[in-house]
C-alpha cells in the first residue's frame, strides 16, 4: 500500500465548518436530521454546484463486540443499538460525505459503502468473508479501548483479512475512546503499534450524539461534527490511493505488506 | 374494553425441555419491551407443572388465573415455550399462535438442528440473542397482524402490474425465482415462487425485514421453518427508498456485490415515481382515493386460501380511538370470531370451543358493540365471511347497527377485485 498521506494534505480539514461547507452539507440533512438515502437516491445539489461522486467499498473488521455496527450507525447518523447482539449476516450502509480537495479546491461527493458482518456469521458461513473482501477499497480494523484482547487481535486480523490485498487502504480505529479513563490499551502500546505497522489510527467515542429539541431525534449537524474527522480521514486515504493507482502521484516508498 | 387494556404484561419463557434450563425470557408491558423478569422460582414452577403432566402423559396446554392466561407448548421434545399474558382480551388462540411464531423465528435465525440437538446450552443462548429483536416485535404493539392471522400482511399498490414486471425481470437478472417488494414489512408485490413459500416463513420473512434497523443492503442466512429448516438460504434485501425494500431469497449465488446500484437503476429507476407513491401504503394499505365509508375506522380483510391479509387503521385517523386502540379492538375481535364463531381456517388444527356437531349452522356474519351499554355509543365491530374472504370492520359509534351488514357487504364487494 502507498505511504499514507499526511493528515490534511489531501482534504481541507475543517471545510465542513465553513459557510460553503455548511451550505453543501444541507444536501445530506433534512430538518436538522441526517437524511437516509435509498439505493435509488443520491443527494441533490443545486445545478450550479454539480459535483462528481467517488464511490468506495469499505469493509469493517474487528473482534465480536468491539462496536462495528455501532460505529457504522454513528457514521450514518442512525441510532446506536443499546444492547449488543451479534450481527446476523452482512449488512451494508451508505454514507454520503462532501469534501473539498486541497490541490484543486474542487468539492467531491464521497459515497462510502460500509460492509459490516457479525463475527460468528463470518466463521459459520464460508461465503461471507470473500464477499466482504471482494473488490474492497479499504479495511477499517476496529479495536475497543476497553477490550485489550481486541487490540492484541489486530496483527492477526491484519494478516488474516488484508494479507492478500496489499494495494488497499488500511485504517485502524479505536472505539469507546470516551471510556479512556478505563482504557486497557495504554498510549505506549499504541505508539509501538504505529511504529511497527505505519498505519493511520483514528479514535472514536461511542457515546450517543446530541438530540434535537424534541429530546428523541438525533441532531444531524452535531452528529456530523462528531464524526467529520473519521469521514475526512477515509476520504483522504481513499482519494490519495486512487491518485497513486492512476499514476498521478509518485509513490516512492513502496511498503511491503505486513 | 377499558383503558387498562394497554397496560397488560406479557412474559415469554423459553427453556430447554430436557434440562429445564431457561434459554431466554422476554417481556413487554403496555405494548413496549420491558426489562421486568419473572423470579426463577416462578419459571421453575411453570416448567415443572408442565413436565409433571408430561410424565403422566397429560398434555397441559393452557391455564387461566383471574387476570392472566398461560399457554405451554413443546417443540420437537427439545424446546418448551411458555407465555403468560395479562393483556385485556387475550385468548388461548392468540397465545398459541404467538408461540408458533416465536418458535418459527428461532428456527429462521438459528436453524432447527441447533434447537433439537442442544450440545452446548451456553452457545445456544448466545445464538438465540439474534432472535430477540424479532421476538420482541411479536410481543409489542405492531402495526402488522400476520402473527395472529398467520396470513401475509399485504398492501394494494396503485400500479401493481408495473412492479410485477420489474420484479420478475430483476429476479431473473439476479438468478433467483423468489423475490418480493416490501413496504414497512408488508408485501407490495411478489413473484409466484415467493407466494408459494409455506407458513410460517411467508409471514416471518417480511416481518423480519420490517423489524430490522435501516440498512442499505443485507445478506442474512435464514432457515425456512417449513421449507428448509436445516439448510440455510440467503435472504438479500436492498433498500430502494427508505422503508421500501426489495427482498430476494437465494442459494450461494448471486453475491451481494453483484446487485449493485447500476443494476438497481436499470430495473427500478424508470418506476421511481410509482415506488415513491407506495411509501404511504405502509400504514394505509390501500391506495389514496379508494372509496371507504367515512364510518370505517379500521379494516382487516383476509383471503384465507391465499393466506394474505390487508390491515389498516388509517381511515378517519383524526377521530377517536387511537391507532393502538383500534388495532387492539380489531385483534380481539378477530380472535373472538375465529375462536368462537367462524369455521376453522384451512390448515388450522386448533380445537374449536364449540362442538363440531353444531357446524351445520355456520355463521356468515356477526357484529359486536364495544364499550358502554347506552344506546348510540360504543364502537361497532362487524365480521363477514364470503367465500374465501373474511372482512372485519371497526366502525364509529354513529354507524347504525341495522346497516352494519350491508355496509360490510358493500365494502367487501369493492375490495374483492383488488384482493
Amino acid at each position: 500500500m502507498a505511504r499514507p498521506p499526511a493528515p490534511g494534505s489531501v482534504i481541507v480539514p475543517d471545510w465542513h465548518e465553513s459557510a460553503e461547507g455548511k451550505e453543501c452539507l444541507t444536501c445530506i440533512l433534512r430538518k436538522n436530521r441526517r437524511r437516509v438515502f435509498g439505493l435509488l437516491e443520491r443527494p441533490v445539489l443545486p445545478p450550479a454546484v454539480a459535483i462528481d461522486t467517488a464511490s468506495y467499498k469499505i469493509f469493517v473488521s474487528g473482534k465480536s463486540g468491539v462496536g462495528k455496527t455501532a460505529l457504522v450507525a454513528k457514521l450514518a447518523g442512525l441510532e446506536v443499538p443499546v444492547a449488543h447482539h451479534e450481527t446476523t449476516g452482512i449488512q451494508t450502509t451508505v454514507v454520503f460525505w462532501p469534501a473539498k480537495l486541497q490541490v484543486s479546491e474542487r468539492v467531491v461527493m464521497f459515497r462510502f459503502e460500509f460492509w459490516d458482518c457479525g463475527e460468528s456469521a463470518l466463521k459459520k458461513f464460508d461465503h461471507m468473508l470473500p464477499a466482504c473482501k471482494e473488490k474492497t477499497d479499504a479495511f477499517l480494523f476496529l479495536f475497543s479501548f476497553t477490550d485489550r484482547a481486541s487490540f492484541e487481535d489486530l496483527p492477526g486480523q491484519l494478516t488474516r483479512i488484508a494479507g492478500e490485498a496489499p494495494g488497499v487502504v488500511r485504517i485502524v480505529v479505536g472505539s469507546k475512546f470516551d471510556q479512556y479513563m478505563h482504557t486497557d490499551v495504554p498510549e505506549r502500546d499504541l505508539t509501538a503499534f504505529r511504529q511497527t505497522w505505519e498505519l493511520p489510527l483514528l479514535r472514536v467515542k461511542s457515546v450517543p450524539g446530541r438530540r434535537l429539541a424534541d429530546g428523541r431525534t438525533l441532531d444531524g449537524r452535531a452528529g456530523l461534527a462528531d464524526i467529520a474527522h473519521v469521514l475526512n480521514a477515509l476520504a483522504e486515504h481513499l482519494w490519495h490511493q486512487d491518485q497513486v493507482a492512476a499514476g498521478l502521484i509518485p509513490n516512492p516508498a513502496e511498503n511491503a505488506p505486513g | 374494553m377499558g383503558e387498562e387494556g394497554t397496560e397488560g404484561t406479557v412474559h415469554l419463557l423459553c427453556l430447554a425441555a430436557s434440562s429445564g434450563v431457561p434459554l431466554f425470557c422476554r417481556s413487554s408491558r403496555g405494548g413496549a419491551p420491558a426489562r421486568q423478569q419473572l423470579p426463577f422460582s416462578v419459571i421453575g414452577s411453570l416448567n415443572g407443572v408442565h413436565m409433571f403432566g408430561q410424565n403422566l402423559e397429560v398434555q397441559l396446554s393452557s391455564a387461566r388465573t383471574e387476570d392472566t392466561t398461560v399457554v405451554w407448548k413443546s417443540f420437537h421434545d427439545s424446546i418448551t415455550l411458555i407465555v403468560l399474558s395479562s393483556e385485556e382480551g387475550t385468548s388461548e388462540l392468540r397465545l398459541e399462535r404467538l408461540l408458533q411464531m416465536v418458535f418459527g423465528a428461532m428456527v429462521l435465525l438459528v436453524g432447527l438442528e441447533e434447537l433439537t440437538n442442544i450440545s452446548n446450552v451456553e452457545r445456544l443462548k448466545k445464538e438465540l440473542r439474534a432472535c430477540y429483536r424479532l421476538i420482541d416485535s411479536f410481543l409489542g404493539d405492531s402495526e402488522l397482524i400476520g402473527d395472529l392471522t398467520q396470513c401475509v400482511d399485504c398492501v394494494v399498490p396503485p400500479e401493481g402490474s408495473l412492479f410485477q414486471e420489474s420484479l420478475s425481470g430483476f429476479a431473473e437478472a439476479a438468478g433467483t425465482a423468489f423475490a418480493s417488494l416490501l413496504v414497512s414489512g408488508r408485501v407490495v408485490t411478489a413473484t409466484e415462487s415467493w407466494w408459494r413459500l409455506g407458513t410460517p416463513e411467508a409471514v416471518l420473512l417480511p416481518w423480519l425485514v420490517g423489524s430490522l434497523p435501516p440498512q442499505a443492503a443485507r445478506d442474512y442466512p435464514v432457515y425456512l421453518p417449513h421449507g428448509s429448516p436445516t439448510v440455510p438460504h440467503r435472504l438479500l434485501t436492498l433498500t430502494l427508498l427508505p422503508g421500501l425494500e426489495l427482498c430476494l431469497l437465494c442459494g450461494p449465488r448471486p453475491p451481494l456485490s453483484q446487485l449493485d446500484p447500476q443494476l438497481l437503476d436499470r430495473w427500478w429507476q424508470p418506476s421511481l415515481d410509482s415506488l415513491r407513491a407506495c411509501l404511504p401504503l405502509g400504514p394505509r394499505a390501500l391506495p389514496a382515493g379508494f372509496p371507504l365509508h367515512p364510518d370505517i375506522l379500521g379494516l382487516l380483510l383476509l383471503h384465507l386460501e391465499l393466506k394474505r391479509c390487508l390491515f389498516t387503521v388509517e381511515p378517519s385517523g383524526d377521530k377517536d380511538p387511537s391507532p393502538e386502540q383500534r388495532r387492539c379492538l380489531l385483534r380481539s375481535f378477530y380472535t373472538l370470531v375465529t375462536a368462537m364463531h367462524f369455521p376453522p381456517e384451512p390448515g388450522q388444527q386448533e380445537e374449536k370451543v364449540e362442538d363440531t356437531a353444531q357446524r351445520a349452522q355456520v355463521p356468515r356474519a356477526c357484529y359486536l358493540v364495544s364499550g358502554t351499554e347506552e344506546p348510540g355509543t360504543g364502537w361497532r365491530l362487524v365480521a363477514l365471511q364470503l367465500g374465501p374472504r373474511r372482512l372485519l370492520l371497526l366502525l364509529s359509534a354513529q354507524s347504525p347497527c341495522h346497516g352494519l351488514r350491508s355496509l360490510a357487504t358493500r365494502t367487501l364487494q369493492a375490495l374483492t377485485p383488488l384482493f
